[in-house]
């Protein structure tokens, strides 16, 4: 597959799941660009051994992962305060809710959830999460059943 | 059928907005991200190569007589020279971790490389600065011995003092801050991949 047809294909997703992981616009960008980076350099040592798409998500929820460093090093309250200022990206306030809401979960629950509703296979979300296939099974039921108690607590249906 | 109790959270999730995908900015990146690796990997090395150097011209310059002032000399270059192959070989494991692991593997890499980096602050400069200061004191001996035994005590006292002072004050501080933050970042990484447990 050529680079550029992966860019144009996988772009949205990563992103996604890059926003699920901070939910920050600008930060998420950096990370779904910082994985394409990645990707375009690794691109001639993937094998057909997975299917692309695990491959590309792998590298980029270890990205996501890999952002606890740079978080730990420049924390966000650190940030003058014209820099934090939310840009409004989202029209739907349901949308934005269910971002902060998943991006509030431990960080690998972000991760699966994310791939989940990337409508990825649970097998596949257990090659690139590192789990057994039950365990993700189990997680995405208990991650559903907490963000849907988020949204009832928050009155958003 | 999702048990989400009708609410569509793939729905939703989908319809967040996007960023439109950008392939120059893209390529702008990649090559502003070779640049920046490339001069860190550089400016360690080249101050550190300079100092060799510099002993080296020393060497062949002054031709010493003393076996003392060859050993120092030796010495400091090895200290050098492991300390630069450690610092490279670290450097190269942490930009070189394998991205196509599972999470859980990935974060067991993270961890490991952070404990390599604690290591290398730690016993690593200590045996850094341990060949440096006797190298120092040895290679000193020739030209200190054909001084007055005065301005040898008094050479050898500031040497020493200064040894002392980067050894037992501006060191500990250093590495305590770097060590704080190394080891608050390993706990991290152990909590995320406890998650997954």
């Amino acid at each position: 597959m050529e680079f550029e047809q992966i860019y144009k294909t996988y772009w949205d997703r990563i992103f996604r799941l890059c926003m699920g992981f901070v939910n920050d616009y600008d930060i998420a960008q950096d990370l779904a660009q910082e994985t394409f980076i990645i990707v375009w350099q690794k691109l001639d040592t993937f094998r057909n051994e997975s299917a692309i798409g695990t491959w590309i998500f792998r590298i980029a929820s270890n990205n996501c992962l890999r952002q606890i460093e740079k978080e730990k090093r420049f924390p966000k309250s650190d940030l003058p305060i014209h820099l934090s200022e939310e840009k409004q990206h989202s029209i739907e306030p349901q949308i934005q809710f269910l971002y902060k809401c998943i991006a509030e979960l431990p960080e690998t629950d972000r991760i699966i959830i994310s791939l989940e509703l990337e409508e990825l296979k649970q097998a596949e979300i257990a090659k690139i999460v590192g789990l057994s296939e039950a365990n993700v099974r189990v997680k995405i039921h208990r991650i559903k059943e907490k963000l849907t108690q988020k949204f009832k607590e928050n009155g958003q249906r | 059928m999702d048990n989400d109790n009708n609410i569509d959270f793939k729905d939703l999730w989908k319809k967040q907005s996007v960023s439109p995908p950008d392939m120059t900015d893209l390529l702008a990146r990649v090559s502003k991200f070779k640049k920046t690796n490339l001069r860190c990997l550089w400016l360690t090395n080249i101050f550190l190569f300079a100092t060799s150097a510099l002993i080296i011209f020393v060497w062949s310059y002054c031709q010493p007589q003393f076996i003392s002032t060859k050993i120092g000399i030796v010495l400091m270059i090895l200290g050098v020279l492991i300390y630069l192959t450690v610092y490279n070989k670290l450097l190269g494991n942490y930009k070189n971790i394998d991205a196509n692991q599972t999470n859980h593997e990935y974060l067991q890499s993270l961890i490991l490389i952070k404990k390599k980096q604690n290591f290398m602050q730690t016993k690593l400069m200590n045996l850094y600065f341990a060949l440096l200061a006797v190298g120092i004191c040895l290679y000193m001996f020739e030209y200190a011995s054909r001084m007055t035994v005065f301005a040898a005590s008094l050479t050898y006292g500031i040497t020493l003092f200064w040894m002392a002072f980067n050894w037992f004050y501006i060191h500990p501080r250093k590495t305590k801050k770097q060590q704080e933050k190394i080891n608050s970042l390993i706990e991290k990484f152990e909590e995320v991949n406890n998650q997954l447990v």
